[in-house]
C-alpha cells in the first residue's frame, strides 16, 4: 500500500527511518479544507521547513503533529510506527515538542521554572530545585544561548531571549522532533541570528526539526529541505541548498504546480 | 595560605572577565548570576578591574531599575569586522588591541543577495554596539571580507559570476552610506592571511601563504610582510586553478577548477548515496567522529588542494603555509595528505623546512583580518606614526571609501 508513496521521497531515499512521517492527512473545518492529503517526512538530523501563504495549512499541520488538532483522516508515524496523537501530552510522550507563536511562557516565573513548567522534577512532593537549575544551565549551554542567568524572570527578558527559552523548553524530556511555528517573526536581526543558530544546534544534536516560517531567507539559511503547502495541499518539495527564491515563490503563489506523483495533486 | 587565596581571587577575576566577554555587556546583578560568585565578590572584582582599566561601567536601566552595566573597556574606539561567507555572516567588534568585545554569527541561504545580506550586516553592527553599551560614534570604521576577489576602493567583485548576486554592488559605498563610517573591503582569504600573519600562528614570518578551505578555496599571500593582492585583486584565487581538464564548468566559466572538485557541492556529492544530504559542517563533524567515508572525502580533498598549493609554494616560496576555513577544523585528516602532496612537489631548501600548519584563529580569522585592516588604515589616517609591525597591510590603490578620510 505504501509502495507508491516511497517514490515521492526523492531526497531522503537512502536515509534511516524517518523520525516523523505524516501520510495523507486531511482536516476540514466545515467547508474549509485546511489540509487535503498532506504528506510530510522528517528524518533525524534534518531541518524541514514548511512554507506557504496565509491559510496554506502550515499551522494546522503543526497542530496536528503536536496533538492540538486531530486529523479527519491519514496516518502519523514516529520512527516507522503508527501513533495516535490525540493530545499535546500524547505528542510529548511520542517525543514531539512544539514552540507556538505566542511562546506560552509565564512572565512572573524565572527561566528554570518556565523550562520545567508542568513537568517539574519531584521527589515525593518536593521539587528538586537544584537539579532543575543544573539541567536548565546545561540545556542553555547546549544551545550556546546568551541568557546570563536561569533565575531571571521571563518578564525581564528580550523577545529574542524569550524565544531562546521557548526553544530550550522543548529539550526537556529528550524529544526527537521539534516543531517551531514562526520562530523568527518580529525579532531583530541579532535575535533572529540567535534563533537560527539554535536551530542549527538542534540539528547537530540529531533532532528532526520542522520549521514553519514566512521568511524565505531564514528558511533557506538553515533548512535541508523545504516543503511548500498551498491551499492545504503539498505543492512541491525542494532541496534548500539548490532551490532559488524565485522557484519557491512560484510554488507558494501557485505560478508553478509541482504535481506530486499521484494524480490527486494535478487537480489543485 | 595567602598564595591559594590570591590564586582563587585571580581565577574569579578571570571568570568575571571571561563572562563579560561572552555576553558583551552585563549588569552586576546578571554577572553575579552568570558567574555564581557572591554579589560582594563581583562588586569588589568589578571595582578592581575598573581601576585597572580592564572593564568599563555605566548606568543603565534594567527592568525599570537602575543598574551598572559592565563591559570590556575599549580604548579610543572600536572597529567592526564583517565576514560574508557563502553560507554565513559573522560580525565582530574589536578594540584597538584587536580584542573582540562582541560578536554574532548568522546562517545565510545559498546564493544570498547583496542587498539583504548587507542590510542585515549593518543592523548587526548597530546591534552589537548597543550590546556593549555604546553607539556608532564610537566606531572607527568597518572592514568587510567577501569570498571573491574585490577591488578594494569600491568593494566591487572583480570577477563576474563567482559570487552570484553580488556583481555590481559597490559594497564600500552601500555600507558607508548606511553607517556613515569609513569602509574597507577585501577578499576573505586576504584578510585571513593578514590576521594569521599578524597575530595568529604565522606571526613573525615574512612570507606566508594562507589557504582558506571552506565552501570554496582561496588563498592570501603575504610577501615580505605585505599583503599581495595583485593588479586586479585576484592573486591567490587558487579555487580557479584547473585541476581536471575534463571536469565540470565552474561559476567563473572555466572548466575543472579546484572549486568544482573540492568546493561545496562537489565535496558532499560523493557522500549523497551512502550518507544522504550533508553539509560541509556535517562532513567535518562526522570525520572527527571517525566516519570512514567522510574521512576519505576530506583526505582526497587535502591531496588535491595540496597539489595546487605546492605549485603556489614553488612560485612564492613562503616560510609557512597556514590552512584555515571551515574544513581546517578537520585537522590532520585534511592536513596530512596536504602536507604529503606539498612535500612531494616542493624542493626542500636548506634554510628551513616549509611548515604546513592549521590556523590559530579558526572561524574568526577573516573578521580579525577585517578589524586589523580598519585599524591599520585609520592609524595611517590619523598619522600616529607608530612603528609598523611585521606585516603591513599593503597599499592598494585607493584603499578607502570616498574622499572622506
Amino acid at each position: 500500500m505504501r509502495d507508491g508513496e516511497q517514490v515521492i521521497e526523492v531526497v531522503g531515499t537512502t536515509r534511516r527511518t524517518p523520525v516523523l512521517s505524516v501520510r495523507q492527512v486531511s482536516k476540514r473545518f466545515g467547508p474549509v479544507e485546511a489540509l487535503v492529503g498532506v504528506d510530510l517526512v522528517v528524518h533525524p538530523h534534518e531541518v524541514v521547513a514548511l512554507v506557504g501563504d496565509n491559510g496554506a495549512g502550515k499551522s494546522t499541520l503543526a497542530k496536528v503533529v503536536s496533538g492540538v488538532l486531530q486529523p479527519d483522516s491519514g496516518l502519523i508515524e514516529m520512527d516507522g510506527e503508527q501513533v495516535t496523537i490525540s493530545s499535546p501530552s500524547d505528542a510529548h510522550r511520542a517525543g514531539i515538542a512544539t514552540v507556538f507563536q505566542d511562546y506560552a511562557l509565564c512572565e512572573n516565573l524565572d527561566v528554570t521554572a518556565n523550562l520545567f513548567l508542568g513537568r517539574e522534577l519531584r521527589e515525593l512532593s518536593l521539587m528538586r530545585d537544584g537539579e532543575m537549575e543544573q539541567m536548565a544551565r546545561r540545556i542553555l549551554r547546549d544551545l550556546t544561548s546568551r541568557i546570563p542567568s536561569v533565575r531571571t524572570p521571563i518578564g525581564h527578558l528580550s523577545a529574542g531571549q524569550r524565544q531562546t527559552v521557548a526553544i530550550a523548553r522543548t529539550l526537556i524530556g529528550s524529544p526527537r522532533l521539534v516543531v517551531l511555528d514562526e520562530p523568527t517573526a518580529a525579532l531583530s536581526v541579532a535575535h533572529t541570528a540567535e534563533v537560527l543558530n539554535h536551530i542549527e544546534r538542534l540539528r547537530e544534536l540529531g533532532l528532526g526539526v520542522v520549521l514553519i516560517s514566512h521568511n524565505l531567507n531564514d528558511v533557506r539559511a538553515v533548512s535541508d529541505r523545504i516543503e511548500v503547502l498551498r491551499h492545504g495541499r503539498n505543492n512541491g518539495s525542494f532541496d534548500a541548498r539548490r532551490v532559488s527564491q524565485e522557484e519557491l515563490l512560484a510554488a507558494i503563489t501557485g505560478a508553478t504546480q509541482v504535481a506530486p506523483v499521484r494524480p490527486l495533486g494535478a487537480v489543485g | 595560605m595567602t598564595g591559594s587565596q590570591s590564586s582563587l581571587r585571580g581565577a574569579n577575576r578571570a571568570l568575571v572577565v571571561e563572562t563579560v566577554k561572552r555576553y558583551g555587556g552585563l549588569t552586576q546583578v546578571e554577572l553575579t548570576a552568570a558567574t555564581g560568585l557572591s554579589p560582594a565578590t563581583v562588586s569588589s572584582i568589578v571595582k578592581e578591574l575598573l581601576a585597572a582599566g580592564v572593564v568599563d561601567t555605566r548606568s543603565t536601566i534594567r527592568s525599570g531599575r537602575r543598574a551598572q552595566l559592565v563591559t570590556i573597556a575599549h580604548r579610543t574606539g572600536l572597529a567592526a569586522g564583517i565576514d560574508v561567507g557563502p553560507r554565513h555572516l559573522r560580525v565582530a567588534l574589536a578594540d584597538v588591541t584587536r580584542e573582540i568585545v562582541a560578536e554574532q554569527s548568522l546562517p545565510l541561504p545559498a546564493d544570498h543577495r547583496a542587498d539583504t545580506t548587507l542590510d542585515r550586516a549593518a543592523l548587526l553592527v548597530v546591534d552589537l554596539l548597543e550590546r556593549v553599551g555604546t553607539s556608532l560614534d564610537d566606531l572607527l570604521g568597518i572592514g568587510v571580507g567577501l569570498p571573491a576577489p574585490v577591488e578594494p576602493g569600491t568593494g566591487l567583485v572583480t570577477v563576474r559570476g563567482v559570487l552570484r548576486g553580488w556583481d555590481e554592488t559597490p559594497v564600500v559605498h552601500v555600507l558607508a552610506k548606511r553607517l556613515a563610517k569609513p569602509v574597507v573591503v577585501d577578499n576573505e582569504a586576504n584578510l585571513g592571511a593578514l590576521a594569521e600573519s599578524r597575530f595568529g600562528v604565522a606571526r613573525g614570518y615574512q612570507d606566508v601563504v594562507y589557504v582558506s578551505v571552506g565552501a570554496g578555496i582561496g588563498a592570501g599571500i603575504v610577501l615580505s610582510g605585505h599583503l599581495h593582492r595583485g593588479f586586479g585583486g585576484t592573486a591567490g584565487e587558487i579555487g580557479h586553478v584547473q585541476v581536471d581538464p575534463q571536469g565540470r564548468i565552474c561559476r567563473c566559466g572555466s572548466r575543472g577548477c579546484l572549486d568544482t572538485v573540492v568546493g561545496y557541492p562537489a565535496l558532499v556529492e560523493p557522500l549523497a548515496v551512502s550518507h544522504g544530504a550533508l553539509t560541509v559542517r556535517d562532513v567535518v563533524q562526522r570525520a572527527a567522529d571517525g566516519d570512514p567515508g567522510c574521512r576519505q572525502v576530506l583526505a582526497d580533498a587535502g591531496a588535491v588542494i595540496g597539489v595546487v598549493v605546492a605549485g603556489m609554494a614553488m612560485v612564492v616560496n613562503p616560510q609557512c603555509i597556514v590552512v584555515g576555513g571551515e574544513l581546517a577544523r578537520a585537522g590532520d585528516v585534511l592536513l596530512h595528505p596536504m602536507r604529503e602532496a606539498i612535500a612531494r612537489r616542493v624542493p626542500l631548501n636548506q634554510v628551513a623546512a616549509l611548515d604546513v600548519v592549521a590556523g590559530e584563529l579558526g572561524a574568526r580569522a577573516a573578521v580579525l583580518g577585517a578589524v586589523a585592516l580598519v585599524l591599520e588604515t585609520t592609524d595611517r589616517a590619523v598619522a600616529t606614526g607608530g612603528a609598523q609591525d611585521a606585516v603591513d597591510v599593503g597599499e592598494p590603490s585607493g584603499t578607502t571609501a570616498g574622499g572622506a578620510w
